[in-house]
């Protein structure tokens, strides 16, 4: 029925004491969300919520207590890289950073720890993994998707919100929503994304909302024209975009190689996809 | 952040990295003073931390003191991306047999640092056309291992320099890599390592970028990110952790996330506009934070509209309309503002607006810049 998450899914929050924690923590818990615990170094033993969910100084005291398999990451950027090895350490399945802007150089160690690991890190600047009905990991509004049997993945979370509203208007429901987050460096990226949803009996179609910058439409486009089976609709933003516009949205020293939309899109339609020239024409695209 | 070139090469010179006698001048008398000291030739080297100093003339060679309170007022009078030139860097000028690029550099897309040799000396990393026509090779770093010489040797041994300067390449290249862990750089570039009549190599010129992200962590560039160094509005936006990008149209945007941002600036690039200021206030400010940086577009004369677009998930669209109205209380001149908000408690928060009469409001983005780029239009 989904990826990376399920009805199953026992979700976690690290940094549940925080303004933004705890205010997305509540509404994971009134969608439904299976949230069992969070974490908040020195505040454990807490309850949060009137006594519905348990608050522990460790990662690893709340996997023993809670056995969750999957963990949200709200703490400030300074201590999200800690916050992230510290449940890689707790063998925690799948790890979503909602924080941004994590050091640079973290992000690197973070990178050499999951690839030596079994969990998968989405993000950081992700809005998470929702599957509409089932579970939010994350902080997509609530009543924005319907279930269904499309997978959605997006680099960018307001344009994967546009999509997610659209579809709906369109009575278009989706399997699993990610969004992937666009820091310099992240954690999983389209090509994972879309090897998990070939390999999901429930997905029978992807969208894939790329953008400017970085290659992972590239790695995303080869394994289309070589492995996939199921039909992929994309659509990339900025194609109008000079280099001068785009360049001052990346670190200086991720300048020198950025790749443009145009060309991205010209990969991707040469491996097969579906190219969307907005995202208003996504559904019109999709088999229903 | 990019260090001046001073700041960097008083860096390597504290590792222990050979780099030519210079002192940092603020005036010609100055310059005259050093100058006598170091000995002539000299060049006088433009310090900045923006890019493209030397084609706009900001590194002369002077071989004697008459030239220089000439050519010092000349190189006074650039400008680069708005920022005037404050100091020069007086250097002995430097002779030498062959020049080599030396860098440590970030791989974003394999998220490993890398080391980069190459014969292109004088090319930069953000023209990386420049190196395909020379030999230049580079290979990705374990950042919790290190960088070990053995990767230094398979690198140099394949370029066309004598074996007896390889253990120089190998002892300068891991103290690169130190620096660059030590402060939390995204890149450490030699330009040019040079090869001296006595076969010693020496850093002529180098370049450094420290994370921005990373800033927290480093007391000692507290100084350089100074507001004296920045401008109001990215001084403002750093300290609410709000991207602020100045581009000089007459626009201004708020949105969240880039995604957003493109797909406004797409519609606009059609019409052959360009954009202004672009406040993009990522996920979750406080309505305080929107109010500052919102009050910079409601302020400035040269914005004549500005575009809202945005779509809450962790930004709550109604603490976002309270940034807006707040803002826009301190300015009594009114200009039009076009607003899309979704998402989020988007209606509440276009209740809050919907009393001025110079905010309008629509449900696409399409609909919103065509209504943005029609009142450009008629204002001609």
């Amino acid at each position: 029925m989904s990826i990376l998450i399920d009805s199953s899914t026992r979700i976690i929050v690290q940094g549940i004491t925080g303004r933004r924690g705890r205010s997305h923590a509540l509404e994971m818990l009134n969608s439904g969300s299976q949230l069992v615990g969070g974490t908040s170094p020195g505040n454990g033993g807490e309850w949060c919520f009137d006594g519905r969910v348990p608050v522990f100084d460790t990662v690893k005291d709340c996997v023993d207590a809670t056995d969750a398999d999957v963990s949200l990451v709200f703490v400030p950027p300074h201590s999200a890289a800690d916050a992230i090895l510290e449940s890689i350490d707790c063998g925690i399945k799948t790890i979503v950073s909602i924080t941004s802007s994590i050091p640079l150089q973290d992000m690197m160690m973070i990178k050499v720890a999951i690839s030596k690991s079994d969990s998968i890190l989405v993000g950081p600047n992700s809005p998470g993994v929702f599957v509409p009905g089932v579970a939010n990991a994350g902080i997509f509004p609530a009543d924005i998707a319907l279930p269904g049997i499309v997978g959605l993945i997006s680099r960018s979370g307001t344009l994967c919100y546009e999509a997610l509203e659209i579809l709906t208007a369109a009575g278009i429901g989706i399997s699993t929503a990610i969004g992937l987050g666009d820091d310099p460096i992240s954690g999983m990226d389209f090509l994972t994304c879309l090897e998990l949803f070939e390999a999901d009996p429930h997905t029978d179609q992807i969208v894939l909302i790329g953008g400017p910058g970085g290659n992972s439409e590239f790695k995303a486009a080869s394994y289309i024209l070589e492995q996939a089976t199921k039909p992929v609709i994309t659509y990339i933003v900025g194609e109008n975009l000079s280099p001068d516009l785009i360049r001052p949205f990346f670190p200086r020293t991720q300048r020198g190689s950025l790749e443009s939309s145009g060309k991205k899109i010209a990969a991707l339609s040469e491996a097969g996809a579906k190219i969307a020239k907005s995202l208003a024409d996504v559904p019109s695209l999709i088999n229903h | 952040m990019n260090l001046q070139e001073y700041q960097s090469k008083a860096i390597l010179r504290k590792a222990g990295i050979p780099v030519p006698a210079s002192m940092l001048a603020t005036n010609a008398v100055q310059i005259k003073r050093i100058a006598t000291e170091i000995g002539y030739p000299i060049v006088l080297k433009a310090q900045t931390p923006e890019p493209g100093r030397g084609k706009a003339g900001g590194v002369r060679i002077i071989h004697s003191d008459h030239e220089i309170e000439y050519i010092s007022n000349e190189i006074f009078k650039i400008v680069l991306n708005g920022r005037s030139i404050q100091s020069i860097l007086v250097e002995k000028a430097f002779s030498f047999v062959k020049e080599y690029y030396l860098a440590l550099l970030s791989d974003f897309d394999k998220g490993t640092p890398i080391l980069r040799i190459s014969e292109a000396g004088g090319a930069t990393c953000l023209e990386p056309d420049s190196f395909s026509n020379a030999k230049t090779y580079e290979c990705p770093i374990d950042i919790n291992f290190g960088l070990k010489e053995y990767e230094v040797r398979n690198l140099v041994t394949k370029l066309d320099g004598e074996a007896s300067l390889w253990k120089q390449f190998q002892r300068i290249s891991l103290k690169l890599f130190d620096i660059y862990r030590q402060l939390d750089a995204s890149m450490v570039e030699i330009n040019s390592l040079v090869v001296t009549h006595q076969n010693q190599l020496y850093a002529l010129d180098t370049k450094m970028n420290i994370d921005d992200q990373s800033l927290f962590r480093h007391e000692e560039f507290a100084e350089t990110c100074q507001p004296s160094n920045q401008n109001f509005a990215k001084k403002q936006a750093r300290k609410f952790n709000i991207n602020y990008f100045d581009f000089p149209g007459n626009l201004g945007f708020v949105v969240n996330g880039m995604g957003l941002a493109y797909l406004t600036l797409d519609k606009l690039t059609q019409e052959n506009l360009i954009p202004g200021p672009i406040i993009d206030i990522q996920e979750g400010p406080s309505s305080g934070s929107i109010a500052t940086m919102a009050e910079l577009l409601f302020s400035d004369p040269k914005i004549y509209a500005v575009v809202v677009d945005v779509f809450g998930g962790m930004t709550r669209c109604d603490e976002l309309a309270e940034g807006l109205l707040l803002a826009e209380g301190k300015n009594l001149q009114h200009k039009p503002v076009f607003i899309r908000l979704k998402g989020t408690n988007a209606e509440k928060g276009k209740k809050m607006l919907q009393s001025r009469d110079y905010f309008s409001f629509y449900e696409t983005t399409e609909n919103l810049m065509n209504a943005a780029i029609k009142y450009l239009g008629e204002l001609g």
